[in-house]
C-alpha cells in the first residue's frame, strides 16, 4: 500500500539559450489499487513526469510525497535506496542486460546493491516468471528472447520485489497488439491484485480501455482527469 | 551480484574483453620478457664475483668495476695469508687475447687464469670433462654456448690464444661474461698470453675461516691493506652491475622500452574499456534506475577490471615461463628472478585498475533518468 502525491510539481528544461517549461504545476494523487494511464502527444511532458514520480528526475518545483514522507529532493543515495525498496519499473524497451540470463536480470533487482538474494528467490521468480508466460526461460540469454518476452521478462524484474509504485513508460509501444495486451493485462492485475500504485504511460488509444483513470496531459499540463465509470470529471487534489 | 554481472559482462562482451586482455599480456610479457633480458645481462656482467666462492676480493683502489682493476702484487696474497681470520688467499689474473678459430679466423677472448690445485675463481660448471683438465699447464675451457662462435673446436685439440698454445681441455656450462667470451687456463698460461710483468695479479680472492665474523674481517683486511679495496663478493657484484647498467645505455635503453609496453598496455586497456563500457552505458543506467547507488556501478567497472587483468596476468606469466623454458638454456640472456613475478604481477594489476578510471567515469555518468528516453 502506497500513495504517492504531487504538489504543484513542475519542470523547466534548459533547450540551450533558455529555460522552457515542460512540465507546469501539477497536482496529482496516486492510489494504490488502481492502473492510471498517462496519456498525450508526444512532447507533452509523460515521461518527465514519470521520471519526477520516480526519483531519477528532480522537479524544479513543487512537493513529493510517498506515503507522508517528503521525497521531493532526496539526496542520490537515499533516492536510489528508494527505488530499490519502493519502485518498480518498465521501460519503452525491456533494457534487460546481456550476458546474464533473465533469473539474473531479475536477481538484480534484489541485489543491485550487493545485498544477497533472499532465501527463496528462485522459486519465487520460477513462478513469477511462469505466471507471465514465461516458465523456463529463467536460464536464457535474453537475446534468444522474443520482443514480447522480453518486456514480460523485465516486468518480472519490476514485480519481483512487490513494489508498491509500478510506473511503466509506453510498455506496449514496441510490441505487436497481442503481446501488448498481454502485457497489459498483466499490469492491470498487479494494480488490482497487489494494491499498488501502477502508472502506465502511453499514447495508444488501445491502452485506454485499461485504465482506471485516465489522466491527459498537453503542452505540459493536466487537461483532463477520469475515473473509469464517471468520465469526464476533473479530479481534485485535497 | 554486482561482480557476477561483472564477470557475464566480461564474457559477454568478448571483443572488447580479448582487447583488454591483450593489453594485459602484453604488459606483463614485454615487460616480463624486458626484465629477463636484463637480469640475464646483469648476471653476465657480475658472473666471476658471484660463482668464485670467495668471501672478499683484493683489488687494486677503488676499481669502477671488476673488469677495470689494475693489477696488484703478488706480496698481497702472503701478507693476507698471514690474518688468522683467512682460511685461503688465491690470486687470479684475467687477461684477453686472441683466439685461433679451426678455419684460422680469430675471436677476441678474455682468459682467466687461475691458480692449481685449488682453481679459485674458476670454473663451476662443466659440460664436458672437468676441472681435473685444468691441472694441465696448456688446458683451457670453452663455454658450451660459445663453441659456435669459436668455430665448435673439438675437445683436445690445440689452437692458439695470443700466439700460445693452448689445448682445449674442458667445456664450461653457463661461464659468459658480459665483457665477452670467458676462457679459463691456467695462472701462468694468461700472464704468457697477456704479457704482464711476473707476480702481478688482477685480484687476490679470499675465504674466511668458518665462524669468523665477516665484517670484521673485512675491516681487518682494509686496515692490512689501506691502498688497496677489499669488498665482499655482492658488493662487489653491485658495484659492477651499476657501473654498467649506468655507463652502457642498458638501464636506459631497458627503462625506455619498459616504459613503452606499459604506455601501450594501458592504453590499449584504456580504450577497449572505454568502448566496453560506452556499449553498456544504456546497462549502467538501467542498474541506477532500478536502485543502484553510484558505487555500485563502480564496484561492477572495477571487477570488471580485476577480472581481466587476473585473468590477463595469468596468460601473460604462463607465456612468460614458456618463453623463459624456451631460452633457458640458450644463447639469449635470459634470467628472471622469482622475487620480481609478484612486483611485475602488482605493477600490472595497479596499471590495469588505472587504465580503467576513464571507463569508470563513463560508467558513473550514465544517467537513470536516461532509461526512459
Ligand atoms: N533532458 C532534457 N533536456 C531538455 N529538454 C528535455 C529533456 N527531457 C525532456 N525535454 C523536453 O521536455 C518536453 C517533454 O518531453 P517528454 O519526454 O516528457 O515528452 P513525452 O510526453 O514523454 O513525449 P513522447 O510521447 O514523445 O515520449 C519535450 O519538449 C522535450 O524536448
Ligand atoms: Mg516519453
Amino acid at each position: 500500500m502506497a500513495t504517492l502525491t504531487l504538489e504543484a510539481i513542475a519542470r523547466d528544461f534548459s533547450d540551450g539559450r533558455q529555460m522552457r517549461r515542460v512540465l507546469f504545476p501539477t497536482d496529482l494523487v496516486f492510489t494504490p489499487g488502481e492502473l492510471t494511464v498517462l496519456a498525450g502527444p508526444s512532447g507533452s511532458g509523460k515521461t518527465t513526469l514519470l521520471s519526477i514520480m520516480g526519483l531519477v528526475l528532480r522537479p524544479s518545483e513543487g512537493r513529493m510525497r510517498l506515503d507522508g514522507q517528503d521525497v521531493t529532493a532526496l539526496p542520490d543515495e537515499a533516492a536510489a535506496a528508494l527505488r530499490l525498496s519502493r519502485y518498480g519499473f518498465v521501460f519503452q524497451q525491456p533494457m534487460l542486460i546481456e550476458g546474464l540470463s533473465v533469473l539474473e536480470n531479475v536477481r538484480l533487482a534484489f541485489s543491485v546493491q550487493g545485498a544477497r538474494t533472499p532465501a527463496g528467490f528462485r522459486k519465487q521468480a520460477e513462478e513469477l516468471l511462469a505466471s507471465l508466460g514465461l516458465a523456463g526461460t529463467g536460464h536464457m540469454q535474453p537475446r534468444l528472447l522474443s520482443g514480447g518476452m522480453k518486456q514480460r521478462a523485465s516486468i518480472a524484474r519490476a514485480l519481483i520485489k512487490e513494489p508498491s509504485v509500478l510506473l511503466c513508460d509506453e510498455p506496449t509501444s514496441a510490441l505487436d497488439a497481442e503481446s501488448g495486451q498481454t502485457v497489459l493485462e498483466i499490469l492491470k492485475r498487479i494494480a488490482l491484485e497487489g494494491e499498488r500504485v501502477v502508472v502506465v504511460v502511453s499514447h495508444d488509444a488501445r491502452v485506454f480501455p485499461y485504465a482506471d483513470r485516465l489522466v491527459k496531459l498537453e503542452n505540459g499540463r493536466v487537461v483532463s482527469d477520469t475515473r473509469e465509470g464517471s468520465p469526464a470529471v476533473q479530479e481534485t487534489v485535497a | 551480484m554486482r561482480s557476477l554481472t561483472a564477470w557475464r559482462m566480461v564474457r559477454h562482451d568478448r571483443a572488447s574483453t580479448a582487447g583488454a586482455l591483450l593489453g594485459v599480456v602484453s604488459i606483463v610479457f614485454l615487460v616480463g620478457q624486458q626484465l629477463s633480458v636484463l637480469f640475464g645481462l646483469l648476471n653476465y656482467m657480475s658472473v666471476l664475483v658471484d660463482h668464485s666462492g670467495a668471501d672478499a676480493w683484493v683489488t687494486s683502489a677503488d676499481p669502477r668495476n671488476v673488469d677495470a682493476a689494475n693489477l696488484v702484487p703478488g706480496r698481497i696474497v702472503d701478507r693476507v695469508r698471514g690474518l688468522r681470520e683467512v682460511e685461503w688467499a688465491e690470486p687470479v689474473l684475467v687477461g684477453s687475447g686472441l683466439f685461433r678459430t679451426p678455419d684460422g679466423s680469430f675471436e677476441s677472448v678474455r682468459v682467466v687464469g687461475t691458480r692449481r690445485p685449488r682453481l679459485a675463481g674458476g670454473p663451476w660448471s662443466y659440460a664436458q670433462a672437468d676441472e681435473g683438465a685444468l691441472l694441465d699447464l696448456d688446458a683451457v675451457t670453452l663455454d658450451r654456448l660459445d663453441l659456435p662462435k669459436l668455430g665448435r673446436p673439438a675437445l683436445g685439440s690445440g689452437t692458439e690464444i695470443g700466439d700460445r698454445r693452448v689445448r682445449i681441455g674442458a667445456i664450461t656450462d653457463g661461464a659468459r661474461g658480459f665483457q665477452g667470451t670467458l676462457v679459463f687456463a691456467s695462472i701462468d698460461k694468461v700472464a704468457e698470453i697477456a704479457k704482464t710483468p711476473p707476480g702481478r695479479y688482477s685480484y687476490v680472492l679470499v675465504k674466511l675461516r668458518e665462524g669468523t665474523d665477516h665484517a670484521t674481517a673485512l675491516a681487518r683486511l682494509r686496515l692490512l691493506l689501506p691502498e688497496y679495496s677489499v669488498f665482499d663478493g655482492p658488493e662487489l657484484a653491485r658495484r659492477t652491475r651499476a657501473y654498467y647498467f649506468a655507463n652502457t645505455g642498458i638501464g636506459g635503453s631497458f627503462g625506455f622500452s619498459t616504459v613503452i609496453a606499459v604506455l601501450i598496455g594501458a592504453v590499449i586497456i584504456s580504450l577497449t574499456m572505454y568502448t566496453a563500457v560506452l556499449g553498456r552505458a544504456r546497462d549502467f543506467a538501467v542498474l541506477r534506475a532500478i536502485g543502484g547507488r553510484k558505487r555500485d556501478v563502480a564496484v561492477v567497472v572495477v571487477a570488471e577490471a580485476l577480472i581481466i587483468a587476473g585473468i590477463g596476468i595469468f596468460i601473460g606469466f604462463v607465456m612468460l615461463a614458456a618463453l623463459l623454458n624456451a631460452t633457458g638454456g640458450s644463447a639469449i640472456p635470459s634470467f628472471f628472478p622469482s622475487r620480481v613475478a609478484p612486483i611485475l604481477g602488482a605493477v600490472t594489476l595497479a596499471v590495469s585498475l588505472l587504465g580503467s578510471l576513464v571507463a569508470l567515469r563513463v560508467a558513473l555518468r550514465a544517467e537513470p533518468a536516461s532509461v526512459f528516453h
